[in-house]
């Protein structure tokens, strides 16, 4: 095994000439550079170092990390094959291949069809190399894809007979022989050789199951598709000792058997898959909505999208809420804003994510810390609103914050809360893209159900493990594109569709908002209606005045005592809200709205509170007529309220030291009532920048990048392959064996497989070298977990610490 | 531009002036319940009541969906539409039906629904034997209940099981120089074909004659509960003046009299009377074969009465009212109960039809003197209503009101006894409260109806269902509290139909910035939004003797 793995990635450092490619090193020399770079961008993983040259490249895509990840991208029915082939002798010729895909009888046109495609996505993500006579998976593919008893495979194939009898004793296998009536042997080999030649054997196999008891097929037909493992008894029942007379259940540990792989093939028809789905499934039904209704829906919740971020942050604006120790909103507050915005609470968390991605939403960083607008969100407001959607959506398509999550628990079992950390998800935008550009294929006002759209990405990337990630992120795109109006009863709109393809959305959407009005109804029940969205100072204005009632296309307002109060607070009279009313309205005014103001007015103002830092009281009116007469008593900034009471702008102490310079003796009183009045303030935080997305390992290569990454891995390949360094040895006299850290690595990995001890230099935290022997048990991360012969112990090593590694003389082996 | 703007939370505004508008109005208010009606926009709002009222009627989601795309301003919001939808669709999933050999069950169309239902554990002991896949039976005596409760449950169930047809009584309705207005007759036959339901009809629209009309229909044993023993007199007279029963056929059931008759009426108060911890009273409901339950004043329904109406569901019942509110908020009982909505009519549209009389409302601010601001400001939280409701100031204004409209027939209105006792006497009139005999009552109403006497001072007693035609002025001076319900009723004294078409006035006396203005406040938003504007004018102006 070693051997092969070396074949495969270790680079040989042999030219290759016209004959096929021994190692997937080799092969990789020999593609073209557009290859390459097509390599590279499906895996950009691999570039992160850019590789040194090609050798290290084929170990790199051979790596268990970086393979998952590639597994992670591939389709269904890229995956299916993989699958497929992990199952399948190594090498499979593609007509192997094809049977296992298509079964005996190649009932499936697709499969047929769409092979190829499948077959060049592996070989082109370098999972699988070598001519189609001769096709090889990548080792760690295998490992990660063929079944164990551990780990059944997704084809629901079991083991090999070859694997399955491995430790049988060569007296049981001639009895299997015997009872499948082939020819006895002594060679086990050639036993297991034989048996396995039967199971193959369509026709010869026929007619052995002809013979089998009827529960023994039921048997066999419950174990078909998998799991393929079954239990028996000390004393099996006749039906399943007839089955494990002919091996076609062998025993898989104490009291379990399983069906051998080939016999598992013969009732499939040859077939590995139960269902292959070589093509994506259809979005379907669709549903034509029309181009129009869409547009003006989704402008419709566009509108509705702004009103209800400018909301928000207008309430956040004077007393935002606290942020959480931990970071983020907490669920108190979420439930105040829901109810304030009048939505569910994780719609309420949605709109605040938005303003946050958006830039127009930050934490403070003050010692309470609190959420406020930042000061973008002043530049926004100017927008028009069409350019403000775009902000929104743009930020929200590239975000990796996925509100959905608030709320839910994360693996510890702390509840994410909205605005907090750890809601951020790599794949979202890419999902979120992804969804979108599917609605973009359909024709213009045209939709699918969500769960077609579901179907459709589960089947380009499975979902691994049960992890339902891509799907509840889809499912929150479709929701929330539809809440922030990029879609319109479930269609891309014209707008969303600009969004998705870069272009500016706004001039899409600016005809579909609806214009601003200048009027209102008021109505003798004390509500205003605005039949629309208002001019913004217009709306401000009638904010204050009246409390907002009901939203929507229209808006209600309804006056109360209190809210007409709040007007005059804000320094305006009643004269000035008659004749604001007045200007605004379409109708005359309703006359008990007239009362309401001036009734409140009269009552208004009428008890006065003011703020002073000290007072002054004598009983002696002309005392105190006589300092406020002196002016020397200017700074002090004296205020008669009473005959007898001053008050002074100074705190007492300041204002005794001026009484005492003036030459009077004034007394301090206790202090008592000394009024601080706040007022407060429109809250902005210091400037914040918007957070960036957290995307998934490293971006994206553009053309420049990967022409650079090709051109330098050819260079470090030809040094490599030009100059042919003699091998290093075992280190013969205490020097510390050297090796390239991909050699390293390599060939540590090659340990795990074959179990063998390796001899390691070894430089510790301390920098001091020593040699060790170590038998090596995983490789992942950048560690060797391993047995250390030369301590006695299992411990780790990171890898970067190893300064090289060689093959122990055979007396160590 | 349309007419309707639809908004988020599911109220509807319409544009009252738009030509669109009328059509709009008839579309929308099969599924929307009006909620205001001031003068320029009225407000329905979308409840799940109301769909399954649309759905009970015939209407399907598609027709809402559509009446609200076609008539929508702006677009509508994707997400309401499905609201909508699915609202709609929850309902006559589950049906009672009467099988032809397990009595009472209950169908479902959809069995995930029933199986969700019948794991509820309030179900469980409303429904027998299950009897396949789809149908489980259900005790008969639990009709009412499993009403109740599934509806509780969002899965209102419709009744199919139809009634029974009780004791046959020959009813006609004798129309000699009279006939059913138009929207009554709509309004009985809606009520006959869907078998049970609610009648919405304001005050002086003539609900009595409605129940006539469904009398007539059923010819059957009636029995009618009432709120009190004058409306109950009130009930007889109008049937022996409308239809072909004769005073021995209708038997008053009430503290004084215990008559069980073919048409009985029966009052709240007496069925609700509990002696030992049980009610004597409710045998009433079993002592005939009653063929039509009639509820006066749905709204008001006791909730006992409640109760008893769970078991009454074999028999046909007409609730009649002026407004579905509640105070109480009970309007899911009334649906699940006595029915969904058969028929209603705004108020401002009677009165264009010239079936009400138009009314003018005044609200006049009194300024208390400073002695009694100083007394209102000291006075204990719980006597401070009663003090600015009844300070003298008030008496003074109502004094110079009743002095304006002299010669008039005028009623004035109050809460608390001694403020009306001091009321009679000083505008030297009779006062009617709740220790006036029946008998006194009769004869002090007769009078003010012939003319005899102009003003009558009366408590709240006199909030139902008395018929005083000609009352054509109503001075409020104290109320229950801010009782909307109580305010609509007694504008609705002032609103029957004036013989010479004269517009009413209904004054409302409220001392300035107390309590008082507060509980008017609430107590007039209500008639605001029914489209009863009031005006406000200065007690000064009224004591100046000025224009009001």
């Amino acid at each position: 095994m070693t051997t092969s793995r070396e074949r495969e990635t270790q680079g040989t450092r042999r030219t290759t000439g016209g004959a096929a490619p021994r190692t997937l090193a080799e092969e990789l020399r020999a593609r073209p550079d557009e290859a390459l770079s097509g390599l590279l961008r499906a895996r950009p993983d691999l570039l992160n170092p850019v590789p040194g040259d090609l050798t290290q490249l084929a170990t790199r895509a051979a790596t268990r990390a970086s393979v998952v990840r590639a597994l992670d991208r591939l389709d269904r029915f890229a995956l299916q094959t993989a699958e497929a082939l992990a199952v399948a002798p190594d090498p499979c010729p593609y007509g192997t291949l094809a049977g296992l895909m298509a079964g005996d009888a190649a009932e499936d046109p697709r499969v047929v069809r769409e092979l190829p495609r499948a077959v060049a996505t592996l070989r082109a993500q370098a999972l699988v190399w070598g001519p189609d006579d001769r096709l090889r998976l990548v080792r760690t593919v295998r490992e990660l894809l063929a079944p164990s008893p551990a780990r059944p495979s997704p084809t629901g194939l079991g083991p090999t007979v070859a694997e399955a009898t491995a430790g049988m004793s060569p007296g049981r296998l001639q009895e299997l022989l015997a009872a499948a009536g082939l020819p006895a042997t002594h060679d086990p080999v050639t036993a297991v050789t034989a048996l396995t030649g039967l199971f193959e054997d369509r026709t010869r196999m026929a007619a052995l199951l002809a013979g089998a008891p009827r529960e023994a097929v039921a048997v066999l037909e419950r174990l078909v598709w998998g799991p393929p493992y079954g239990t028996v008894t000390a004393d099996p029942a006749p039906h399943l000792r007839w089955l494990l007379d002919r091996g076609l259940l062998l025993p898989a540990g104490p009291g379990s058997v399983v069906l051998p792989r080939e016999a598992a093939l013969h009732l499939r028809g040859g077939r590995a898959h139960r269902a292959p789905e070589p093509v994506a499934p259809e979005l379907a039904p669709v549903t034509e909505h029309g181009a129009r209704l869409v547009d003006a829906t989704a402008a419709g919740q566009a509108f509705t999208a702004l009103a209800t971020v400018e909301e928000l942050l207008a309430d956040w604006e004077a007393a935002g809420p606290l942020v959480l120790r931990a970071g983020g909103l907490s669920v108190r507050d979420l439930k105040r804003t829901a109810a304030l915005l009048d939505v569910p609470e994780p719609v309420a968390a949605f709109w605040a994510e938005l303003a946050f991605a958006a830039g127009l939403l930050a934490s403070d960083g003050d010692v309470d810390e609190r959420y406020a607008p930042t000061p973008a969100y002043d530049e926004w407001l100017d927008l028009p609103a069409e350019e403000r959607w775009t902000r929104l959506a743009s930020a929200w398509l590239a975000a990796t914050r996925t509100p959905g999550l608030a709320g839910t628990k994360d693996a510890r079992g702390r509840t994410l809360s909205a605005l907090g950390p750890d809601l951020d998800r790599a794949q979202a935008p890419e999902v979120r893209r992804r969804v979108l550009g599917l609605l973009a294929g359909l024709p213009a006002g045209a939709t699918a159900p969500a769960e077609a759209l579901q179907a459709r990405l589960a089947w380009e990337r499975p979902p691994r493990g049960g992890d339902d990630t891509r799907a509840r992120l889809a499912h929150w795109a479709l929701a929330e594109a539809e809440l922030l109006g990029v879609t319109g009863r479930g269609a891309l709109s014209a707008h969303g569709r600009a969004l998705l393809e870069g272009s500016d959305p706004a001039t899409a959407l600016a005809p579909l908002l609806p214009e601003p009005l200048d009027h209102v109804l008021v109505q003798a029940d004390l509500t205003a209606v605005a039949p629309g969205p208002l001019h913004r100072p217009l709306a401000q204005r009638l904010g204050l005045l009246a409390d907002i009632e009901s939203k929507g296309g229209a808006t209600v307002y309804r006056f109360t005592p209190e809210s007409v109060r709040r007007a005059l607070d804000a320094g305006q009279t009643a004269s000035d809200l008659t004749a604001f009313l007045t200007a605004h309205s379409r109708t005359p005014l309703p006359q008990p709205l007239l009362y309401l103001i001036e009734d409140v007015a009269r009552r208004h103002g009428r008890l006065r509170v003011g703020a002073a830092s000290s007072y002054l009281r004598c009983d002696d009116e002309t005392v105190l007529a006589e300092i406020l007469a002196d002016r020397r008593s200017a700074p002090l900034r004296l205020r008669r309220l009473a005959p007898t009471v001053l008050a002074a702008q100074v705190p007492p102490d300041a204002l005794l030291e001026g009484l005492r310079t003036m030459g009077y003796a004034p007394a301090a009183e206790s202090a008592a009532g000394d009024v601080v009045v706040t007022r407060a303030d429109a809250h902005r935080t210091p400037p914040r920048a918007a957070p960036a997305p957290v995307p998934e390992g490293p971006p994206a290569p553009d053309a420049t990048l990967l022409g650079a990454a090709v051109r330098a891995i050819r260079a470090g390949d030809l040094a490599a392959t030009a100059e042919r360094r003699p091998r290093p040895a075992a280190p013969a006299d205490g020097g510390l064996p050297r090796t390239t850290s991909a050699e390293t690595l390599a060939t540590m990995q090659a340990a795990v497989l074959t179990g063998a001890a390796v001899w390691i230099g070894y430089v510790n935290a301390d920098g001091a070298a020593s040699q060790r022997v170590i038998a090596p048990v995983r490789v992942e991360g950048g560690f060797v977990t391993a047995y250390d012969h030369t301590a006695d112990e299992v411990r780790t090593f990171p890898l970067h610490r190893i300064t090289g590694v060689a093959e122990l003389a055979d007396e160590h082996a | 531009m349309t007419c309707l703007i639809v908004q988020s939370d599911k109220t509807l505004l319409l544009e009252v002036d738009h030509e669109q508008a009328d059509a709009c109005r008839r579309t929308i208010a099969a599924f929307a319940e009006l909620e205001r009606a001031p003068e320029h926009i009225h407000t329905y709002r979308v409840t799940p009541l109301g769909l399954w009222n649309a759905r009970a009627a015939g209407h399907d989601a598609e027709q809402v969906v559509d009446a609200l795309v076609t008539y929508s301003r702006y677009p509508v919001p994707h997400a309401l539409l499905v609201d909508i939808a699915e609202t709609m669709a929850r309902y006559g999933r589950l049906r009672l039906v009467k099988h032809p050999v397990h009595g009472l069950v209950l169908e479902s169309s959809d069995r995930p629904v029933l199986e969700e239902i019948l794991r509820s554990k309030k179900i469980q002991p409303l429904v027998g034997a299950r009897i396949d896949d789809d149908t489980v039976a259900v005790h008969p005596s639990e009709r009412g209940q499993i009403k109740q409760v599934l509806l509780k449950l969002g899965w209102p169930a419709e009744d199919l099981a139809g009634y029974v047809d009780g004791e046959a009584h020959p009813i006609e309705l004798r129309e000699d120089g009279w006939a059913l207005r138009p929207y009554q007759r709509q309004a009985v036959d809606g009520f006959w074909h869907g078998g049970s339901g609610v009648v919405v009809l304001p005050c002086g629209a003539g609900k009595t004659l409605v129940g006539a009309g469904a009398m007539a229909e059923a010819k059957a044993t009636t029995l009618i509960l009432v709120t009190n023993t004058v409306s109950a007199r009130q009930w007889k007279h109008e049937l022996v003046k409308r239809t072909s029963l004769t005073e021995d056929e209708i038997g008053e059931y009430s503290g004084t009299k215990k008559e069980i008759r073919p048409v009985t009426i029966a009052t709240y108060q007496v069925l609700t009377t509990k002696r030992k911890g049980i009610y004597p009273h409710l045998e009433l409901f079993d002592s005939r074969d009653w063929g039509l339950v009639v509820y006066d004043e749905v709204h008001l329904l006791p909730a006992p009465v409640f109760k008893f109406t769970a078991d009454l569901q074999a028999r046909r019942r007409l609730g009649l009212t002026a407004t579905l509110v509640r105070e109480d908020g009970r309007e899911s009982d009334v649906f699940s109960l006595i029915g969904p909505k058969r028929f209603d009519a705004p108020w401002k549209e009677i009165e264009a039809q010239g079936y009400i009389a138009p009314a003018d409302c005044v609200e006049v601010r009194v300024n208390l003197t400073d002695s009694e601001r100083l007394a209102y400001a000291t006075a204990e939280t719980e006597e401070k209503y009663r003090f600015c409701a009844t300070t003298d100031t008030k008496r003074k204004v109502t004094e110079a009101l009743v002095r304006r409209h002299r010669g008039e027939q005028t009623l004035v209105i109050g809460q608390y006894i001694d403020q009306l006792d001091e009321l009679g006497e000083h505008l030297d009139a009779p006062v009617i409260k709740g220790e006036t005999s029946n008998a006194q009552r009769e004869k002090l109403f007769d009078a003010f109806r012939a003319g005899e006497i102009s003003v009558l001072v009366v408590s709240k007693v006199a909030n139902f269902s008395i018929d005083l035609p000609e009352a054509t002025v109503a001075i409020q001076v104290s109320g229950t509290f801010g009782s909307r319900q109580e305010e609509a009723q007694r504008l609705g004294r002032v609103l029957r139909p004036k013989a010479d078409g004269h517009e009413a006035r209904f004054y409302s006396v409220v001392a300035r910035d107390t309590v008082d203005q507060d509980f008017a406040a609430h107590r007039q938003r209500f008639l605001a939004e029914q489209g009863y504007a009031y005006r406000i004018v200065d007690a000064d102006a009224v004591l100046a003797g000025e224009d009001v």
